[in-house]
């Protein structure tokens, strides 16, 4: 199927490759189908690409490249989901939403309080909140 | 906005499938209980504001500085 963006111009893409959000972002609950894109070869970051609205288009990583001991309490949001059949996790991918001020890259942050968790098995995502743990929603990405 | 003033213990329906309660005064904090159906979603306004301004501001990254950040990790 075809997929509008206004960043990357019409995207031919795999029906089964397009990720229902049933929930949406947080601040944007409507757009509930998304697509992940490569920002580039080599590098860390992809387009999370809304496939609803061709001009939105989050940027996302993964945590663990700048927390390696990046820990999430899934518990909660499985159950939300209705994602425990198994018990197994491991068809789970936890990303973390980035922001970059505009013209200065090298104060990029990660928010490591609000992780999407995409299943890859059901194709479904959702954007979980993050209580009182010891990270926080702008953590510099490029250490000092 | 509706403005309704409860005792300790009591409840508050919104609808027919939300409810808060109030659980324990201390000073001048207040602790609450919300029951409503798991598709409500339910945040302290704070961190739900912090996530909502980090997702817009990840919205409009221009590609140009995307690829500059790429280059320096």
């Amino acid at each position: 199927m075809k997929i509008e963006t206004t960043r990357f111009g019409t995207i031919s893409i795999k029906k089964e490759k397009i990720i229902d959000m049933p929930f949406g972002m947080l601040g944007f609950p409507d757009k509930k189908k998304f697509i992940i894109l490569q920002h580039r070869e080599n590098s860390p970051f992809f387009w999370y690409q809304s496939a609803d609205d061709p001009t939105i288009a989050f940027v996302i990583t993964s945590p663990f490249l700048f927390k390696p001991d990046y820990k999430v309490d899934i518990e909660d949001a499985l159950k939300e989901m209705s994602w425990n059949g198994d018990g197994k996790t491991d068809h789970l991918e936890t990303y973390i939403v980035v922001n970059i001020p505009k013209g200065l890259p090298e104060k990029m942050t990660g928010n490591f309080i609000g992780p999407i968790l995409i299943n890859n098995k059901v194709r479904q995502a959702v954007q979980i909140v993050i209580s009182n743990s010891p990270y926080i929603h702008n953590f510099p990405l490029l250490s000092v | 906005m509706l403005i309704l003033t409860r005792k300790l213990g009591e409840k508050i329906n919104i609808g027919d499938d939300i409810s808060v309660t109030l659980l324990e005064i201390k000073g001048a904090q207040v602790k609450i209980g919300i029951q409503a159906p798991k598709s409500i979603g339910i945040h302290r306004n704070e961190i739900y504001e912090k996530i909502r301004e980090e997702n817009l501001g990840s919205s409009n990254i221009s590609d140009s500085d995307l690829s500059k950040a790429a280059t320096l990790l």
